[in-house]
C-alpha cells in the first residue's frame, strides 16, 4: 500500500480513538475536539511517510503535541488556556461520585491533577487509552525502559495522592506492587 | 479496594462507548476532512477549506458549474480552471543561492519592513464526485492596527477577468456573484500570541527554520513540501520585510528537491523566477521576485489524474499570489 492508502486506513480505523484521546483532555467539548483532531490528522498527513505499522500510539503522540501547541498558542488556543486554567470541569470536578462510592470520580481526578503533566500523561495513556508499555513508549517518544520507569514512578505518586485525598482509603488493601503491572497490554 | 490504575480507569471521562466518540463509521465531518487531505489540500485557511464543499456538492451545484462553463450568460463568468503558469522557454533559471545573495544585499537597509497582515489572491479548486471541478477566486486583505485589533476583508474577484461574474460559496452553496462582491468584512478585537504563525517571524535563517517547523506542528525538521506548506501559512499571516525575505530565501536555497526552472509571468502580470518541487500527488511551483527574493506566489498542481473528481494531471488545485 502507498503512504496515502496507509494513512487513509489509519484515519478510518483510529479517528474515533484519537477523538476520545483529545476529548479526555479537553473534557469532551465537541466543537473544539473536532478542531484539534483535524489538526492532529493534518500533521499526521504531512508526516505520513513516518506512519508505523501500528499507527495508534504514534497518532496519540501527534495528538499530544497538538494539544501542547494548542495550550501554548494562538486565537482559539488562548481561549483553551483560559479554560484549562479556570474551568472546573477540565479537572474532572464535574464527576460527582465521592470516595466512599465504588465508582470513583472527581477525587481521582483531583489526585491526578496534583501530579506533573508527564506523570499524568503516562497514567492516562495506560488507564484511559489502555496502552501497553511498548505503545506508551511510542506515544511518548521514549524508550520502553524509560516508559516503564515513568509509569512505575507515576503510579507510586498517584497512589500517594489518592491516599492523601482520602486517607481512609489508605487503610484499605493497597494494590499489588506497581512494577508487576508493566506487562499490561 | 482497587489499585490506583483501576480507580483511574473507572474515572475515564470519555469511555470507548461514549455517545459522541464511540467507534463506528466516520461521520460527515470526518469523511470530508479525509477527502480534503487525500486530494492535496490541507485545512488551515479559509481558502484551503474550500475543497470541502465540493465533496458534498449536489448535482445542482455541479449543474450550475456546467452551465457556467458550457452555456453561460452573455458575459462569460470567470470560473474556468486557470491554467498552470508557463515557464518562458528562452529564460535562464536563477539558482536559489544566487537569489539568496541578492536578497541579502537588498535587505541591507532593512527596508521594506515586516508588517503583520496579508494581501493575497487565491484560486482554489472545488471538486464534486463525477462532475467537472470549478475554481473560486477571492482576494483577502488583513490589516493589523497598533492596538492589536485587526480587520479582514474578503471579496470575490478574479483579476485575470475584471468585471466578469465569479463563483462564490460564502453560504456553503456556490453561486455567481458580481466581481468585487464582499464575501466578508470583519473586525477583530485585540489579540496577541507568542506562537507561530501569529508571533513575528525572525529574520535569522536558523530561527526562521524553527519558527516554520513550529508553525507546521512538526517535531522533526520539515521536508521540502512541509516547508512550502509552512511558507504558505506564514504568508497568509505576515507581509515579510526585506530581512525576512532574505532569511526565507536562504532556507529555501537549502531545501532538497526545489529546482530553478526559469522565468514566469504570474497571474498578476509580475515577472518572477519559478522553482519547482515534484511531489507525489501534487507538484509545487514557487514564484519569487528575482530582485528581492520575495515569494510572489505558490501554485499546486495535480500530478496524477483523479477521474472520480474530474481532476486531470496538470490541473491547478490551489494558487496563491501575495502582494505588499
Amino acid at each position: 500500500m502507498s503512504n496515502d492508502e496507509d494513512f487513509a486506513a489509519a484515519y478510518r480505523e483510529h479517528y474515533w480513538a484519537v477523538s476520545r484521546y483529545v476529548a479526555r483532555r479537553l473534557d469532551g467539548r465537541t466543537s473544539e475536539v473536532e478542531e484539534v483532531v483535524a489538526e492532529v490528522f493534518t500533521v499526521a498527513w504531512r508526516r505520513r511517510a513516518d506512519l508505523p505499522a501500528s499507527p495508534l500510539p504514534w497518532l496519540y503522540g501527534v495528538a499530544r503535541n497538538c494539544l501542547a501547541n494548542a495550550v501554548r498558542g494562538h486565537g482559539r488556543r488562548r481561549r483553551l488556556v483560559d479554560r484549562l486554567g479556570n474551568d472546573d470541569t477540565v479537572h474532572g470536578r464535574h464527576i460527582a461520585a465521592g470516595p466512599d462510592q465504588e465508582t470513583p470520580g472527581g477525587w481521582v481526578h483531583d489526585a491526578l491533577a496534583r501530579l506533573s503533566a508527564a506523570d499524568q500523561e503516562v497514567l492516562r495513556l495506560t488507564a484511559w487509552e489502555e496502552l501497553g508499555i511498548d505503545e506508551v513508549a511510542v506515544a511518548l517518544g521514549c524508550g520502553r525502559r524509560a516508559a516503564s520507569m515513568r509509569l512505575h514512578r507515576a503510579r507510586r505518586r498517584l497512589r500517594a495522592e489518592i491516599d492523601r485525598v482520602h486517607p481512609a482509603l489508605a487503610a484499605g488493601a493497597h494494590p499489588s506492587n506497581p512494577s508487576k503491572e508493566h506487562g499490561h497490554g | 479496594m482497587a489499585d490506583e490504575l483501576e480507580l483511574l480507569r473507572r474515572a475515564n471521562p470519555v469511555p470507548v462507548d461514549a455517545p459522541h466518540f464511540g467507534d463506528g463509521p466516520l461521520d460527515h465531518h470526518a469523511e470530508r476532512q479525509l477527502n480534503r487531505l487525500l486530494h492535496g489540500q490541507t485545512p488551515g485557511s479559509r481558502s484551503r477549506a474550500r475543497l470541502a464543499w465540493g465533496l458534498v456538492a449536489t448535482a445542482v451545484v455541479a449543474a450550475l458549474a456546467l452551465a457556467l462553463v458550457l452555456g453561460g450568460p452573455n458575459t462569460p463568468p470567470a470560473v474556468a480552471a486557470p491554467r498552470p503558469l508557463v515557464v518562458r522557454a528562452d529564460s535562464t533559471p536563477v539558482p536559489l543561492q544566487l537569489l539568496a545573495e541578492r536578497a541579502g544585499q537588498d535587505a541591507a537597509d532593512g527596508s521594506p519592513r515586516l508588517r503583520k497582515g496579508t494581501h493575497v489572491l487565491t484560486w482554489s479548486m472545488g471538486m464534486a464526485e463525477d462532475k467537472p471541478p470549478v475554481t473560486f477566486a477571492e482576494e483577502r486583505i488583513v490589516r493589523w492596527k497598533a492596538d492589536d485589533t485587526h480587520t479582514e476583508l474578503v471579496v470575490a474577484t478574479d483579476p485575470r477577468h475584471p468585471g466578469r461574474p465569479v463563483l462564490s460559496d460564502e453560504d456553503g452553496e456556490p453561486r455567481l456573484v458580481a466581481d468585487g462582491h464582499v464575501i466578508s468584512r470583519q473586525t477583530f478585537g485585540p489579540s496577541r500570541s507568542d506562537a507561530p504563525p501569529e508571533s513575528a517571524p525572525p529574520h535569522d535563517p536558523t530561527r526562521l527554520r524553527a519558527y516554520l517547523q513550529e508553525a507546521g506542528y512538526s517535531d522533526t525538521p520539515l521536508s521540502t513540501p512541509q516547508l512550502l506548506d509552512s511558507v504558505d501559512v506564514l504568508l497568509d499571516h505576515w507581509t515579510l520585510g526585506a530581512r525576512e525575505n532574505a532569511a526565507l530565501v536562504r532556507l529555501l536555497a537549502d531545501a532538497e528537491g526545489l529546482r530553478p526552472v526559469g522565468q514566469v509571468t504570474d497571474r498578476l502580470g509580475r515577472r518572477g523566477q519559478a522553482y519547482v518541487y515534484d511531489g507525489s500527488g501534487a507538484g509545487r511551483m514557487l514564484i519569487m521576485d528575482p530582485a528581492t527574493g520575495a515569494v510572489l506566489g505558490l501554485e499546486s498542481t495535480a500530478t496524477v489524474a483523479e477521474p472520480e473528481w474530474g481532476l486531470r494531471a496538470g490541473d491547478v488545485m490551489q494558487y496563491s499570489a501575495w502582494m505588499r
